[in-house]
């Protein structure tokens, strides 16, 4: 090994190398030229009316005349945040189950000879089902939400289960991969003490290995809840109640001091959520 | 609180202990040790570290299973055990380990009563780490006085001294009622002060509750201070095993020699 001559680069510089290559050659591919960045007077006029609205978002409609019966745009923009968060809400409580249940089942630890003992059954039961599930988890995460949405759309229609079904999906199989990789590394001696104590293997896993590697996972569910209020905003595009749908709507109708309502509803509710996610985890995790 | 009237016994016949080496020469940890310890008797394993003391704790709690060799705990080899009966052995031997291996992150009541875990089925499990008893806590505060940090009890385990960890951890142990204590080196978890209350604490508790003590430890002042005999390994076999009065210096001092050489 002394006597070999290193490579002028190493591995990881190749790597390196080999991502700006590719950087490189995306521009001639794609036909990424400065020209592209200037917009014609007509979107120049465009984003300039948009962005001038920022300052002087609606507080009102701005429907001429107001269709009647309705909502004040203020309650609008409220009713569509609630709404945004129970869509949500109900997605990461679904994910969660699949997480946890997915994670549990493709993690190594458990079904690790040193905190179960060795067992004849589970050399065949083991692998299969680890490699079951982190092949569903895959599956389940490599596929966008708004495909997904897509999908069921097509299947089940246009229903409140479509939209927590095609985001809980993909949370689903997110959360089962990190929490599966969380709950193998989370430090195993308190799991060893209980086995010596004579625990049984459900409760070694539950009590001594899970309490070490729960304060990352309450951190990261809450991460992924504010990305699952995103996403329900973003499928309301597709026409389910959420903030997306108003937003593209008064989008659709050169309303801009509506959009930005809505815009601003959406910052408000992930700025709270933070807050609150924030709070949580001093309160308990600290 | 109810207690065994007398503690456990232990049986070691011809054991041997191999680890696959790094390297790929397997080790022996531990290489034909024979040795009896009777019901309500107080032992200190002495030797360097890498002599074996640790996996010997470990084969008399049932953690590790000998590559060769017969251990018996009150008459029961731990090598024919179903799965379910092993469970039980090990539930009537308490371990302080040398790290304690607590939960940080979960209150001091939490992992005294996960000391019971060995003797419940999971839904009593659930019940007791999570909504216990008044008696559970009854009990879990009775252990913690006994030791000595009462005021405790709902503290988060992260938030104590070593030397409070150290007592936590042997007050888990307790409550597992169990017939035997061991200890893991208890003398490295606290600083050198309070080495001498540590072990004392640990020869009281095992002498006023009649369980078998076996403690593994660096310094032979404590083990002679302490214990009736001595049991010194050198590279997993029994160098000597006697009272103090008949272990001088030298013999202990051949221990660490010998293991250098």
């Amino acid at each position: 090994m002394g006597d070999e001559r290193p490579l002028p680069i190493g591995a990881r510089g190749a790597v390196i190398l080999a991502i700006v290559a590719a950087g490189a050659a995306a521009v001639p591919w794609l036909g990424l030229t400065p020209g592209s960045l200037v917009p014609s007077d007509g979107g120049l006029t465009l984003v300039g009316e948009f962005l001038v609205r920022a300052a002087s978002p609606a507080l009102t409609s701005e429907a001429d005349p107001v269709p009647e019966g309705t909502p004040p745009l203020l309650w609008r923009a409220l009713a569509a945040a609630r709404t945004t968060v129970v869509f949500a809400a109900a997605a990461m409580s679904l994910a969660l189950v699949l997480g946890l249940v997915l994670g549990f089942a493709s993690s190594s630890a458990w079904w690790a000879d040193d905190l179960r003992g060795r067992g004849r059954l589970r050399r065949v039961v083991a692998p299969v089902l680890t490699w079951s599930s982190r092949t569903l988890m895959v599956l389940m995460r490599s596929v966008h939400e708004l495909l997904w949405a897509v999908l069921f759309l097509a299947a089940l229609g246009r229903s409140p289960t479509t939209a927590v079904i095609a985001i809980a999906i993909p949370y689903g199989g997110t959360l089962a991969k990190v929490f599966s990789e969380m709950i193998d590394e989370a430090p195993r001696d308190a799991a060893h003490a209980l086995r010596s104590s004579g625990a049984s293997p459900a409760a070694v896993f539950v009590f001594g290995l899970l309490p070490r590697a729960l304060p990352d996972m309450i951190a990261y569910s809450l991460y992924r809840f504010e990305c699952a209020l995103r996403s329900a905003a973003i499928l309301g595009f597709f026409g389910f109640p959420t903030l997306g749908y108003y937003l593209k709507l008064s989008f659709e109708n050169l309303h801009y001091g509506e959009v930005w309502t809505y815009l601003y509803t959406l910052f408000a509710l992930i700025v709270v959520v933070d807050w609150w996610s924030g709070a949580l985890r001093r309160r308990f995790l600290a | 609180m109810s207690q065994p009237p007398t503690g456990s016994r232990f049986v070691l016949e011809g054991v041997v202990v191999r680890h696959d080496g790094g390297g790929g020469a397997p080790i022996n940890a531990l290489d034909g040790v024979a040795l009896a310890i009777e019901p309500g008797e107080a032992v200190a394993l002495v030797g360097p570290s890498g002599s074996g003391k640790t996996t010997l704790l470990s084969l008399l709690n049932g953690s590790t299973r000998p590559s060769a060799g017969r251990i018996l705990v009150d008459g029961s080899d731990l090598t024919e055990l179903s799965p379910r009966q092993l469970r039980l052995v090990r539930a009537s031997i308490g371990t302080v380990h040398q790290d304690l291996a607590l939960v940080p992150n979960l209150r001091v009541s939490q992992n005294v009563l996960s000391g019971r875990l060995g003797r419940l089925g999971f839904l009593a499990s659930v019940r007791t780490m999570l909504w216990p008893s008044a008696e559970d806590l009854r009990s879990a505060h009775a252990l913690l006085e006994r030791v000595g940090i009462p005021e405790k009890l709902f503290e988060r385990t992260d938030r104590l001294s070593g030397g409070e960890r150290q007592r936590v951890a042997i007050a888990r142990a307790l409550h597992q009622q169990p017939a035997a204590l061991l200890a893991d080196e208890p003398v490295s978890s606290v600083d050198p002060a309070r080495a001498r209350d540590a072990v004392g604490l640990l020869r009281e508790l095992s002498r006023e509750r009649g369980l078998t003590l076996v403690v593994s430890l660096h310094n032979l002042d404590l083990a002679r201070s302490f214990f009736p005999r001595l049991i010194g390994l050198r590279g997993g076999r029994v160098a000597f095993d006697a009272p103090p009065a008949e272990v001088d210096e030298a013999a202990f001092e051949a221990l660490y020699e010998l293991a250098d050489g």
